[in-house]
């Protein structure tokens, strides 16, 4: 991938954490803690592989809160991909890094991907 | 202020590694710049000292070095003008060192070659032996005139914080003086050119910090170039 769409991609989810950020920060500090349940049900993460605000089993939450795993994912491998170019410099150790944040961008897509399917699937 | 201190970083290769700090004391007059001061303690007090100039009125960027740690040209920089009795003189950071003040700017003229910064023209016959005067409207000079004050210095790529932890990227000067041809009218290789600064040390390293345009002593605004040559990789 050419150098201009690697950044026009971490400029375009930059935005992205911007918009779905904001879907977030008002979603957990705006309606459900009105509810009086989210540290019982959610935020303790005992023994909960999955946890997830409740509120995001809905559809178009939920699409929003996967949106926003997916924007932070890419904007956060390229950025750390960005600093080890700058540590590193060289192509052939750049290579290795680029492969590494890969793999670590995908298993992080996976598990989120999941999680929030697993939630969305309890009733 | 009767008299003035030069605090002048040393490096002589001969007699090891390691630079070092001497002082001297030189005799302030009105009008006086640091390069006056220089060639003051060259010719009266340590004839080793070595020192890059040429023309004294900030014209052939010969000079450049770091005064009081920010950098400048000796010979544009007034004494009176710092307000201290002490003045710390530098080499400019991000080249290689050969000796004294006196640094190596041949990796920045690499790079700059690297990006074809010249005037670029699909029949090269005709360019070698013009028939006639490339017209340029008053516009079409304003899109490039600032960037082509750059006397190349080197200032702007001694400030540059990515050079100093990337040494790949290209640095200010060689992108400025790309998009200073991209966006000459009478120019034709800015499609080749845009190829060249879209790469991983070219123009997206840039982080902003714009200190190349605060230190540049033309007022050309490298950081502005950078952010325009983007523009111009994206939409073309």
């Amino acid at each position: 991938m050419r150098e201009r769409n690697i950044m026009l991609l971490h400029y375009a989810t930059g935005l992205g954490i911007l918009v779905f950020g904001a879907v977030h920060v008002f979603v957990v500090f705006f309606t459900y803690p009105l509810q009086g349940t989210i540290w019982e049900t959610t935020l303790k993460f005992d023994n909960i592989p999955f946890a997830i605000l409740p509120v995001y089993r809905n559809a178009i939450l939920a699409a929003s809160l996967w949106g926003l795993l997916l924007c932070t994912t890419i904007h956060s491998m390229n950025g750390l991909r960005v600093i080890f170019l700058e540590l590193l410099g060289e192509r052939a150790a750049m290579r290795v890094v680029s492969r590494v944040l890969y793999l670590v961008g995908a298993i992080i897509m996976i598990y989120g991907t999941r999680t929030i399917i697993v939630a969305n699937m309890i009733t | 202020m009767q008299k003035v201190v030069f605090r002048v970083k040393r490096y002589i290769p001969e007699r090891g590694p390691k630079s070092y700090y001497e002082e001297f004391e030189v005799p302030f007059r009105r009008g006086m710049t640091v390069l006056d001061g220089l060639i003051y303690i060259k010719e009266n007090l340590e004839n080793t000292l070595s020192i890059r100039y040429s023309c004294r009125m900030a014209i052939c960027g010969s000079c450049g070095m770091r005064i009081n740690g920010i950098e400048m040209l000796a010979c544009n920089t007034q004494v009176a003008e710092l307000g201290v009795p002490i003045i710390t003189v530098e080499p400019m950071r991000n080249f290689p060192l050969l000796k004294d003040l006196v640094v190596n700017m041949d990796e920045m003229f690499i790079k700059q070659r690297r990006l074809k910064t010249w005037l670029v023209r699909r029949d090269t016959e005709e360019q070698d032996n013009p028939t006639s005067q490339y017209l340029q409207s008053d516009e079409e000079l304003v899109r490039y005139l600032q960037f082509s004050y750059c006397i190349q210095c080197g200032l702007c790529y001694s400030a540059c914080p990515v050079v100093a932890t990337f040494p790949k990227f290209y640095g200010p000067q060689p992108l400025m003086k790309s998009y200073r041809y991209i966006a000459d009218s009478r120019d034709e290789g800015g499609r080749e050119r845009l190829g060249l600064v879209d790469t991983s040390e070219g123009v997206w390293r840039c982080h902003f910090a714009g200190s190349c345009s605060k230190v540049c002593p033309k007022g050309v605004d490298p950081a502005l170039a950078i952010q325009l040559l983007r523009r111009r990789v994206l939409t073309s």
